[in-house]
């Protein structure tokens, strides 16, 4: 388990980098967690970027499952490739989401950075 | 591939043999070579031994005290209740003809990937431990004890063996080296030795069904999203029937194909096909229970194997179908087709399968009642039922990589073949050596398909990845088609990194752009939603075209005028 620090907030993660509390996920701690995740020095999350984590977060909500990736660009109205256009990486966006890691076949399964 | 080398690294491979003897050469597990271990959590959903946290990297694999005995007692009654793997444990000349036919072997130079030499790994246990020579001369006869280093070498190796079986087909007695991997696994099991990447889809499989842990309301949702895919594509609304009661056929393919891209668009052409012979009389219902032909539970043990199988015939029978129709999966068959008629006695209410489009009786599948889709497929296209345009896929020139285990353990070649023939305009076999019963595995097959075991897997997709590249060379090949999900998978992956301009798809896929609906639009994009690259000319001579018409008018019009 890993603390990290952003602004006035203490966020917890687990060694991998996937938020420990899925219900204590807002914009602010998107921010935190980009900056781990995509190794950036200030947050860039965007209308474009917020919709595809806002989106997922619904999708796992309702379905507790990571969704179809062009399913997520069609619901935000993005164009099919929208995932690794915005965040290179549909694993790293589910990070950014707060979301627990998917299954290792869902992982194999998803074209992402290694 | 952080973790991977460059394929030109990767590519120089060091054959030479090593100066002292195999048995003296401890186990070294080197980087992107090995998985990581199984967690206590998902031993904990199905009851596997020894629940722990635990490394392979780790110096304590935290065994049982008394590990030894349990091992070697595991192996006691396996001899005594396989008659085949005691034959292969015995029988081996040492001759050397599968050596180099294994793609681990060919891609990692490593001698303990030659299958005589990984199946020695545990035949000399059985000499050291089991025989009265090897007992008495132990190295001399071959044999030598089991100790903490020779079980973790086990692991190591048999978790690089992707039971392929290329191997066994190379052998004058028929061992089949893919057999001893499995019972190697079965007794890494006993100890709770497995990959994460095995026991965590075993979990799920049995906690929701299948191996990507969807739950039944998403695989639905699933399914809807790719039949409003094919809406925006024809203009046709396909309306796929789900656990229905009194349905003649029951329809299972490997989650895979209603989760990630490129399996998605082989759904979408099921889906497409099932839509069309509604028309003709096709009674089909998917299940959201039965929701996984794969089953690696065949890479746990065969009692695993038989535990996820059994939902199969289960909703077969609930559902009261006459037989079952399985999607495009590779080891989903070789369970199917090889062992669940004896894992279990199907249910009454299910017949020899006969298509209720051609009436076509599919004999050979009388005992397990269950057909694969590309013999269905090509049945109807060989009863010209299906109204066909291969053009639609004229910008791809495609190829065939056989499925390990549908080619090896079934003979299906001819089939996918067929159905390739009738729904493209271009094909181009691979090298013989590397299709049909010779074929090459993809490199991740039999739950080896993760990430840190990245090297691994690009090496032992080399053999693959040069056939591909040479039909790619010589007849501009840009998609390699295949009947297997995980393939689907694991080819896209090595053609990433090895033929980089070479797509991955399913066959059905391929139907599904072919295949001409009743009452569709005219279609201007293929299941990718790529738009066909005529459609731009089209437009634009319709343009001229219509330019050309209105300046005539005009023309006319002034003339009419002048008059």
């Amino acid at each position: 388990m890993r603390t990290l620090e952003y602004e006035d907030m203490k966020i917890e993660v687990d060694d991998e980098g996937y938020l420990l509390n899925a219900d204590a996920w807002n914009e602010k701690v998107a921010c935190a967690l980009t900056l781990t995740v995509e190794n950036v020095d200030a947050c860039d999350l965007t209308e474009e970027r917020m919709e595809i984590l806002k989106f997922m977060r619904q999708y796992y909500n309702r379905f507790e499952s990571f969704p179809i990736v062009r399913q997520v660009c069609k619901n935000v109205h993005q164009a099919n490739e929208c995932l690794y256009e915005e965040f290179i990486d549909p694993i790293q966006a589910w990070k950014i989401a707060g979301l627990p890691k998917p299954t290792p076949d869902a992982i194999a399964r998803i074209r992402h950075e290694l | 591939m952080a973790k991977v080398g460059s394929p030109e690294e990767l590519a120089r491979i060091d054959y030479s043999p090593p100066k002292k003897s195999w048995m003296d050469i401890p186990p070294e597990f080197r980087e992107g070579r090995w998985c990581y271990g199984s967690k206590a959590k998902d031993h904990a959903v199905v009851g596997l031994p020894n629940p722990r946290a635990w490394s392979p990297a780790d110096e304590d694999w935290k065994l049982p005290d008394n590990w030894k005995e349990i091992f070697l007692e595991g192996m006691r009654e396996r001899l005594h209740k396989y008659r085949s793997f005691q034959l292969f444990m015995d029988i081996c000349v040492r001759c050397g003809a599968c050596a180099d036919k294994c793609h681990f072997f060919i891609g990692s130079g490593d001698p303990k990937n030659m299958p005589v030499l990984r199946a020695e790994l545990l035949r000399s246990i059985y000499r050291g431990e089991f025989t009265t020579a090897g007992k008495i001369m132990g190295k001399l006869a071959g044999g030598r004890k089991l100790t903490y280093d020779v079980f973790k070498e086990l692991f190591y190796y048999f978790f690089q063996c992707t039971e392929c079986r290329r191997c066994s087909l190379f052998c004058p007695y028929g061992i089949d080296t893919a057999e001893v991997t499995m019972i190697g696994r079965e007794l890494l099991n006993l100890l709770g030795c497995n990959i994460d990447w095995i026991t965590g889809p075993v979990a799920n499989c049995y906690r929701t069904g299948n191996h990507l842990g969807i739950q039944p309301h998403a695989y639905h949702s699933m399914l809807e999203f790719f039949c409003e895919e094919i809406e925006e594509i024809t203009g046709i609304l396909p309306e796929p029937s789900f656990n229905r009661k009194g349905a003649e056929i029951l329809f299972i393919t490997p989650s895979g194909d209603v989760f990630a891209d490129p399996g998605t668009f082989t759904a979408m052409g099921y889906i497409m096909l099932f839509h069309y012979l509604e028309g003709l009389g096709l009674d089909l219902t998917w299940s959201t229970y039965a929701s996984e032909g794969g089953n690696f539970g065949f890479f746990t043990s065969h009692e695993m194997a038989k535990r996820l199988n059994a939902k199969m015939y289960a909703e077969a029978e609930r559902l009261g179908v006459k037989f079952i129709i399985g999607g495009e999966c590779g080891h989903m068959w070789r369970v199917c087709n090889q062992y669940m008629d004896t894992f279990w006695e199907p249910p009454k209410s299910l017949e020899t399968p006969v298509s209720p489009i051609t009436g076509t009786r599919f004999e050979h599948a009388k005992e397990h009642k269950m057909i694969h889709i590309c013999e269905f497929t090509a049945d109807l296209i060989k009863h010209g039922k299906l109204n066909l345009d291969p053009s639609r896929n004229d910008p791809y020139r495609v190829t065939f990589h056989d499925s390990c285990n549908t080619a090896r353990g079934m003979g299906f070649f001819e089939e996918p073949r067929y159905v390739l023939e009738n729904i493209v305009n271009h094909f181009h076999e691979m090298p013989e050596s590397t299709i049909r019963e010779q074929t090459f595995c993809c490199g991740s097959g039999s739950g080896l398909n993760t990430d840190e075991f990245m090297d691994m897997r690009m090496r032992g997709a080399l053999p693959r990845a040069n056939a591909v590249q040479y039909v790619h060379d010589r007849h501009d090949v840009n998609l390699l088609s295949c009947i297997c999900a995980i393939d689907r998978a694991t080819l896209t992956t090595l053609t990433e990194y090895w033929v980089p301009d070479v797509e991955v798809s399913g066959v059905h896929e391929l139907l599904g752009n072919a295949l001409i609906l009743e009452g569709e639009k005219k279609r201007t994009m293929n299941l990718r939603g790529e738009e066909f690259p005529w459609v731009e000319e089209e437009e634009e001579e319709e343009v001229e075209e219509a330019a050309e018409e209105v300046a005539d008018e005009e023309a006319a019009g002034k003339a009419e005028g002048e008059e």
